[in-house]
C-alpha cells in the first residue's frame, strides 16, 4: 500500500505559525508580567540613581547635552534584563524542543520572538520615557522635536530586539548567560547604540543646522537594523538547532 | 507531491555517527525497525541513548551516516517528517502558565489548523478533560506527563519517541502512564514506538524489539521473541559489564 500525501500538512502556513508563537508569548506575559515588571522596576531604579547622580550638578552642566547617552544607557541595560528572560518560559520544561519538533521554519521562530521582545521593550519605553523627560528634561523645550526623538528610539529598539533575540538564543544553554549576553550584545550592538545616541542628542539639543548629523545617524542605525536582522534571520536555524 | 512508502521500515539507519568535538557519542549505529513495533533502547549513562533519540526526533543532525524514517530521507526532508513524529520526554514540554487546552491548541497550531474535536478527544484520552481550563503549573507531575502524551499526539504521529518517560513518576502515575501508552498502541494507527529507558524490567515488558547501546555502538539489537526478561537482563549485564560501556 502506498500513501500519496502533500509535503506540507493541511492548513500549515508560516503566517499562522508566526501568529500562534507571538500570541503565545503575549498571552504568557499578560498572565505573568514577568518580563515587563522586572524591566519596568529596573528602569525606575536606574532613573533613581540618575537622579541621585545629577542632583549635585547644579546649573554648571546642561543635562540636555548628554541626556541622549543617559537615555540609551537606560534602554540598553533594561533591554538586556528583558532579553535574558525572553526564553525563560521555553527553557523551563523543554518547551523550545516542543516547538523545534514541529515543522516550523526556524526563521519564523526568530521573527515571532523578536516581535514579542520589540512589543515588550516599546511598552517599557512608553512607561519610562515620560518619567525620564519629567525628571531630567522638564526645562527643555522639546515640543517641536518629538518626531526627531521618537525616530531613533524606534529604529534603535527594533535593532536591539532583533540582535538581542539572536544572541539570547545563542546563550540559552550557557552557564552565566546573564553576563555572557551582555558581553556579546554590547560590542555587537555598539554601532547601533553610537548612531542612536548621536541622533537622539541632536534631537534633544534641537540646534539648527545639525540635522544633517541626525539623518546620517538615523541612516546608519537603519542600515545596521537591516543588515543585522537579515543576518540573524539567516543564522537563526544554526543558533537554535545547536 | 511526496510519495510515502507505507510498508518499508519505520526507521532505517546506516553508519550513524554523532561527534561532539573529540567525543563520538554515536559510533556507526545501524538500525532497521519494522512499522508498528516497539523498540526499547537500554544502556548505561553516556552510552548515547538520548543522542540517538535526538537524531530520530530531528532535533539534531548526525555528523555522518544515513537515516530514513517512514520511508523519507530524514537528512534531506526533515520538515516533511516533523509532522509525523511525536516526542514524549521526562520534560513535559508544556507551558506552565497556559491551560491544558491552550497548550494543546498552541502546539496543534504549529502543525496546521488546530482541530478542536481532536484536542477534546486527546484531553478525554488522557483523562484531563475536567481540568482543561486550569494552568498546567497546578498539575501534579503525573498529570503533566499524561498531558505531554496528548501534546505528542496532536499531530497524530506515525513514530512516537519516548525519552525516559517514567522519570520522576510515582508508581501510581507510572501505572496510569503505562495504561495510556497501551491505549495509544492499540488505537489501530499502527504507530511505531521507540523508548529510551533505564528501567530494564518495564522497558523490556513493553517492547517488541530491544537494543543495547554502549559507547555509542549497538551491542545487541534483536526481536524480543524467544528471549525472556531474565535472559535479557543477563545479556545486558554481560555486555555492559564486559567493559563495553
Amino acid at each position: 500500500m502506498r500513501i500519496v500525501d502533500s509535503a506540507r500538512p493541511k492548513g500549515l502556513s508560516s503566517l499562522a505559525q508566526y501568529r500562534a508563537l507571538l500570541l503565545k508569548d503575549l498571552r504568557q506575559e499578560i498572565r505573568t508580567r514577568e518580563m515587563l515588571t522586572s524591566m519596568a522596576v529596573y528602569a525606575l531604579l536606574v532613573l533613581t540613581i540618575y537622579g541621585a547622580a545629577l542632583s549635585q550638578v547644579g546649573d554648571k552642566i546642561q543635562v540636555v547635552s548628554f541626556a541622549g547617552g543617559l537615555l540609551w544607557a537606560l534602554i540598553i541595560f533594561t533591554s538586556l534584563l528583558g532579553l535574558n528572560r525572553s526564553f525563560s518560559h521555553e527553557t523551563e520544561s523543554g518547551c523550545l524542543e516542543g516547538i523545534l519538533l514541529a515543522p516550523v521554519d526556524r526563521a519564523i521562530i526568530f521573527l515571532a520572538k523578536a516581535t514579542s521582545n520589540l512589543i515588550f521593550l516599546v511598552a517599557v519605553e512608553v512607561l519610562v520615557l515620560p518619567l525620564f523627560f519629567l525628571f531630567f528634561l522638564s526645562g527643555a523645550d522639546l515640543a517641536g522635536t518629538t518626531f526627531y526623538i521618537a525616530l531613533p528610539l524606534l529604529i534603535g529598539t527594533v535593532g536591539v530586539a532583533g540582535v538581542g533575540t539572536l544572541l539570547s538564543t545563542m546563550t540559552i544553554d550557557t552557564r552565566g548567560r546573564d553576563v555572557l549576553l551582555a558581553i556579546l550584545f554590547i560590542p555587537v550592538a555598539f554601532p547601533l547604540v553610537y548612531a542612536c545616541v548621536s541622533a537622539t542628542t541632536v534631537a534633544f539639543m534641537g540646534v539648527e543646522g545639525t540635522f544633517g548629523t541626525f539623518w546620517t545617524s538615523c541612516a546608519v542605525a537603519a542600515a545596521y537594523d537591516v543588515i543585522m536582522i537579515a543576518a540573524a534571520w539567516g543564522l537563526y536555524e544554526f543558533a537554535v538547532d545547536s | 507531491m511526496l510519495v510515502r512508502d507505507a510498508v518499508g521500515p519505520a526507521v532505517e539507519a546506516h553508519g550513524l555517527v554523532k561527534q561532539f568535538g573529540d567525543r563520538r557519542a554515536l559510533d556507526g549505529v545501524d538500525l532497521a525497525l519494522p512499522r508498528g513495533s516497539f523498540l526499547s533502547i537500554f544502556g548505561p549513562n553516556g552510552a548515547g541513548k538520548t543522542t540517538l533519540l535526538r537524531q530520530l526526533a530531528l532535533l539534531a543532525r548526525p555528523t555522518r551516516g544515513e537515516l530514513h524514517i517512514l520511508g523519507v530521507d530524514a537528512l534531506e526532508e526533515p520538515d516533511v517528517l516533523r509532522s509525523r513524529i511525536g516526542l514524549i520526554s521526562h520534560k513535559s514540554m508544556l507551558y506552565g502558565d497556559l491551560t491544558a487546552h491552550e497548550n494543546l491548541e498552541f502546539f496543534a497550531s504549529l502543525y496546521g489548523e488546530p482541530d478542536q474535536a481532536r484536542i477534546d478527544e486527546l484531553l478525554r484520552l488522557v483523562e484531563l478533560d475536567h481540568r482543561r481550563n486550569d494552568p498546567v503549573r497546578t498539575y501534579s507531575r503525573g498529570m503533566q506527563q499524561r498531558l505531554s502524551i496528548a501534546r505528542a499526539l496532536v499531530n497524530d504521529p506515525d513514530l512516537v519517541l519516548l525519552d525516559e518517560p517514567y522519570s520522576g513518576l510515582d508508581p501510581h502515575a507510572a501505572e496510569l502512564f503505562d495504561r495510556l501508552i497501551g491505549r495509544v498502541r492499540e488505537d489501530g494507527c499502527n504507530r511505531t514506538f521507540i523508548m529510551v529507558s533505564h528501567d530494564l524490567a518495564k522497558g523490556y515488558a513493553l517492547c517488541s524489539h530491544a537494543l543495547i547501546l554502549a559507547r555509542g555502538q549497538v551491542v545487541v539489537c534483536a526481536e524480543k521473541q524467544g528471549i525472556d526478561a531474565a535472559a535479557f537482563k543477563d545479556l545486558y549485564l554481560a555486555t555492559v559489564g564486559m567493559g563495553v560501556a
